[in-house]
């Protein structure tokens, strides 16, 4: 697997996993609304860091590792935000 | 539109049902309010870059035109959106907007009136509103859209100058999946910045209106709207001033809207197209310290004087600072071998007559201030010789000024040999030396 493989692939099994926690929160429950919104901040994000690797690869240009490391600690920080919200 | 009820008695408290005990509901409220308020930015911000990189050019005028359409229903948007709620704050600044129309002339303000307020009262005007908001204004769009679209298909994207010339030949991105993928990353960005603003900052709302809840507020628009707010509030356009003070809002939106038959020069280079790049600069300038200013000082009337002196420094401020850093940019492109001459003397020369343009500039912008002053004051106390002659002295002072800075501006350009039409009259004294 390429450098940027492996990040798609972390990528991919971290929307499942955000998918999966946005599936968990009870709709019809009083459920907190800032939950449910930075998990849906987690799986964009984290499209958005897919689609940039995806298209800078296909259109054969270096990915930079700057937007890389900011945006991968951008998600992790949203993670934690997400998990403690009250 | 599940649960909203276009109705003064219900509009309230189906919001506030929303709020309260639809799940989500509040989230959707703050996050449809936020990305508006993106949408209006980011559709200025559009315009702007659109105005100083020449995308309004042969061939794309109609482009522009459609696009400035499609502004000013983006607006629409706001301003009918903004009524909905029924809250105390939403009423009673629509209600400052709606009394306005009745400044302008009897047959727009009377059409006007009919599409948005119909026969009247409040019920008919939220459900004209309703209607506007959800059902016309995106139609409207939609077909703008659809147009815009089939523009850009046949003419190609705006690219700046120097990247259409680097151009790889017959270099193209397939829509799908390529540029779709590109699209939806950025949408994704978009939206998770929408959603964390939304958890950050969460809607509140605030009381119904009830006009006795109206009588002890001081109504104020929402903030894409408080530059034309502050205007109003100047106290030479106050009562009889104010279908000036609209005139002159509606002009500018006209110049705007026929910018491609206004600028219609052959330069795209920002570096090439001072004078437009500066009045750029003035208006957005003019428009932050407008929209700044008016949200500081709610209901206050603003004195003449006060408001030209802002004005004015803000004007003067930001073309010295643009001509300035041509001047600079044009020795430079010197050094760096861009296609821009210059030397020690052409630099002195350029930062003389762009400083005289700037005093000129300021001094014009006072006697314009000065003129519609007279004009005021003559039609709200009647004929009396010192006003009149005052007037007269004032448009005398604007008129020397105007033939000065379109004097200097043709000095700027005869230098950098961007003139088209030759005037005799404004090249007295100048020698083959100034052109070197």
């Amino acid at each position: 697997m390429t450098p940027n493989e492996k990040i798609v692939a972390l990528l991919l099994l971290l929307q499942a996993v955000s998918a999966f926690f946005l599936w968990t929160l009870d709709a019809l429950g009083a459920v907190s609304e800032g939950k449910f919104a930075v998990f849906l901040a987690v799986d964009l994000l984290a499209f958005t860091l897919t689609a940039y690797v995806y298209t800078h690869e296909k259109w054969g240009e270096a990915t930079s590792r700057v937007w890389i490391l900011a945006g991968s600690l951008g998600l992790m920080i949203l993670l934690f935000v997400g998990l403690y919200f009250p | 539109m599940l649960y909203y009820v276009p109705s003064p008695a219900a509009a309230f408290q189906s919001t506030k049902y929303i709020f309260q005990s639809v799940y989500y509901g509040r989230f959707l409220e703050t996050i449809h309010l936020y990305t508006a308020y993106a949408m209006i930015m980011l559709a200025f911000m559009h315009m702007m870059r659109g105005y100083f990189v020449s995308v309004h050019k042969k061939p794309r005028e109609m482009m522009w035109l459609v696009g400035m359409i499609m502004g000013f229903v983006t607006l629409g948007f706001g301003f009918t959106g903004y009524l909905l709620p029924w809250t105390v704050v939403s009423k009673s600044a629509t209600d400052v907007g709606i009394g306005m129309i009745d400044a302008l002339p009897a047959q727009i303000s009377s059409f006007i009136s009919f599409l948005i307020v119909g026969a009247g009262g409040d019920a008919t005007e939220l459900l004209r509103f309703y209607d506007l908001h959800v059902v016309v204004l995106p139609a409207v769009l939609l077909v703008l859209l659809t147009a815009k679209m089939f523009m850009l298909e046949t003419h190609g994207i705006a690219e700046p100058p120097a990247a259409s010339s680097q151009k790889e030949d017959g270099m193209t991105l397939p829509i799908f999946p390529d540029v779709t993928v590109y699209l939806l990353g950025l949408a994704a960005m978009f939206g998770s910045a929408m959603l964390l603003i939304s958890v950050i900052l969460p809607l509140n709302l605030p009381p119904e209106y009830t006009p006795q809840l109206a009588a002890q507020y001081t109504p104020q628009p929402d903030w894409y709207f408080l530059w034309i707010y502050q205007i109003l509030k100047i106290q030479i356009f106050e009562g009889g001033g104010l279908p000036i003070a609209l005139s002159l809002v509606a002009i500018l939106f006209l110049a705007l809207f026929l910018l491609p038959f206004i600028d219609r020069g052959n330069q795209r280079r920002i570096l090439n197209r001072a004078k437009f790049v500066t009045i750029g600069l003035i208006l957005v300038a003019e428009l932050l310290v407008l929209t700044y200013w008016g949200l500081i000082t709610p209901g206050q009337v603003i004195s003449t004087e006060n408001a030209l002196l802002v004005l004015a420094g803000t004007a003067v401020l930001v073309a010295a600072v643009s001509l300035g850093a041509y001047s600079f940019l044009r020795g430079r492109g010197k050094r760096g071998g861009l296609a821009i001459s210059s030397t020690a003397k052409r630099t002195s020369f350029m930062l003389r007559t762009g400083a005289a343009l700037v005093v000129f500039i300021a001094v014009g912008s006072l006697s314009i201030g000065s003129s519609l002053n007279g004009s005021v004051s003559l039609i709200l106390n009647g004929e009396n010789q010192f006003g009149f002659l005052r007037l007269v002295l004032s448009l005398i002072s604007l008129g020397i000024m105007f033939l000065g800075a379109a004097f200097f501006i043709y000095r700027l350009e005869l230098r950098s040999g961007s003139v088209k039409r030759r005037i005799p009259f404004f090249e007295v004294g100048w020698t083959t030396n100034d052109a070197q």
